[in-house]
């Protein structure tokens, strides 16, 4: 029952951003793919995945940010949390199914516009660009985690219906524009997934496994401490 | 003897050096309805999310049908016994009153379908309505249903006529009254002393965050008084202390005496001192509750 009311409670949020972020992924493949040049190739088609990522990436942060933004302090403001928690379930089980929720919705905002968009790269050209794209969902999971946790403690800390976001996407915006010496512990600069790609956006190297579980471990970590502070709090 | 349904030893919630509540020793019988009455901010609020785990207390704790209320883990348990009908009667604004109760009846497996069924035609409940539409009279009757329908045995309301017309109290009233009749006991707090006084067989104030009051309404009528002396003399106040003497009002002439039991002492005392007149009259809630309150 907790993941029907996280559903309900989210469903018109995440089916606006799936249905953006696929049509949005999947206008901008094709509209690449008519203006391919003739001497390019195949390798045009790297181009186009790499720029279908750099639209995604942001919207899929913005995306998470709002999806995630509900829980018990979000339910104080807007009225509802003494109903929730007269419920016979901990504060942990309401926030688990919360998080289970966005979780299964950014699987889902990952493998929906990835998955239009190899389509419209296979029907408009000669590519196979399944590796390439499960590497750009992979970066933009693991990166994208950390802001999903930064955005579960923000609404786990911070009563106020905006004020939350803001302060959400405040932090991602100081990621964006973080100095480059930062960037190997900047998620921002990992969803970007530059320092892998050659000039031509083609993987250059090895997987980067160990950082993607680091950004994992930090999500982890941000998500447990939201737990925490909802369980602690006085409502 | 009954075990109490409520129990609380030295409750206590502080905010920095402020209490909330101080030291509360409520004791809630099974199978009766009680009324916890007091002022804004005399903490009935903070009280009954202490009760319910949504609060956790500074001091002291207490029992809920047998659980510790201080216990996360018991508390949870506790509220699949327990209905609560907050003040403000916020639901989810993003479901229809058919998907609340579908969504409430997942938690209790002894929701009764057709005692929801028969209060949502009598409250004239549309099941298809998002909750976001509906007035605050409604969504109070909503929760209400919620409430009932889980088949609770201590049901605790905040305020629960907030906000309803004279039809709607009066539903609410008949409803808690068949509620009782039927086994379950009734807690709620309010501010409508006439409902109080209506429906209610124990009453409990609390002032400043303390209990002030916790009798039986029945004693109440029967044993409280008000005995009104007009002295040849402005008397003190000790000159009237004495068992049975809760309050004592002095102005002038005039001394207004608010006593529990032992009027005919106070009166016998009044007239050794040559009281020129000396009148007794039953008290009723309100002024006794205001009374109660008095500084």
């Amino acid at each position: 029952m907790l993941w029907y009311k996280a559903w309900l409670e989210t469903r018109t949020r995440f089916l606006i951003a799936l249905a953006g972020m696929t049509a949005l992924g999947a206008w901008r493949t094709y509209n690449l793919s008519h203006m391919m040049p003739a001497w390019t190739g195949a390798s045009y088609y790297y181009f186009v995945l790499r720029e279908a990522h750099d639209l995604l990436n942001p919207m899929f942060v913005l995306a998470t940010t709002l999806l995630l933004m509900g829980g018990l302090l979000q339910e104080k403001s807007n009225g509802p949390a003494l109903f929730t928690l007269g419920l016979p379930v901990s504060r942990g089980r309401l926030m688990s199914a919360q998080i289970g929720m966005g979780l299964l919705e950014g699987i889902v905002l990952l493998a929906v516009p990835w998955a239009a968009i190899c389509i419209t790269v296979v029907l408009t050209g000669p590519m196979r660009p399944g590796n390439l794209a499960v590497f750009y969902a992979m970066v933009t999971a693991s990166g994208g985690a950390v802001f999903a946790g930064v955005s579960l403690l923000a609404s786990s800390l911070i009563e106020g219906t905006y004020t939350a976001p803001i302060v959400s996407l405040g932090v991602a915006f100081l990621c964006v524009n973080a100095p480059k010496s930062w960037a190997a512990v900047n998620p921002s600069e990992f969803m970007g997934a530059r320092a892998w790609l050659d000039r031509s956006n083609m993987l250059t190297g090895p997987w980067p496994w160990g950082q993607a579980a680091a950004f994992l471990a930090v999500a982890a970590a941000l998500i447990w401490t939201s737990i925490k502070v909802i369980e602690k709090r006085d409502f | 003897m009954t075990r109490s349904m409520i129990e609380t030893r030295d409750l206590s919630k502080r905010y920095g050096e402020t209490y909330a509540v101080r030291n509360l020793n409520l004791n809630v019988q099974p199978g009766r309805i009680t009324a916890f009455l007091g002022l804004n901010g005399a903490g009935k609020s903070t009280t009954i999310r202490m009760l319910l785990g949504m609060i956790r207390p500074s001091e002291g704790g207490g029992h809920i049908l047998g659980y510790r209320l201080e216990d996360p883990d018991e508390n949870v348990a506790l509220r699949k016994d327990v209905a609560f009908v907050s003040e403000d009667k916020r639901l989810y604004p993003y479901m229809t009153v058919a998907q609340m109760l579908h969504f409430t009846r997942g938690f209790f497996p002894a929701w009764r379908d057709d005692l929801a069924e028969t209060l949502l035609r009598k409250y004239e409940l549309p099941p298809g309505r998002k909750v976001r539409h509906l007035s605050k009279g409604m969504r109070t009757k909503l929760a209400l249903i919620l409430a009932i329908a889980r088949r609770p045995k201590l049901l605790i309301l905040d305020e629960p006529s907030e906000g309803l017309d004279p039809r709607g109290t009066e539903q609410l009233l008949e409803t808690l009254t068949s509620e009782c009749a039927e086994g379950t006991t009734v807690f709620f707090s309010s501010h409508q002393i006439e409902e109080v006084e209506r429906i209610s067989d124990q009453i409990c104030v609390i002032h400043r965050g303390t209990l002030v009051m916790d009798a039986a309404v029945d004693e109440l009528r029967q044993s409280w008084r008000r005995v009104d002396i007009v002295m040849p003399w402005a008397p003190k106040p000790e000159d009237f202390q004495m068992r049975g003497v809760e309050k004592i009002r002095t102005r002038g002439q005039q001394v207004s005496v608010v006593v529990s039991e032992n009027t005919d002492g106070v009166v016998e005392r009044a007239r050794e001192a040559g009281a020129n007149a000396i009148e007794v009259a039953p008290l009723n809630l309100r002024e006794l509750f205001l009374r109660t309150i008095e500084e």
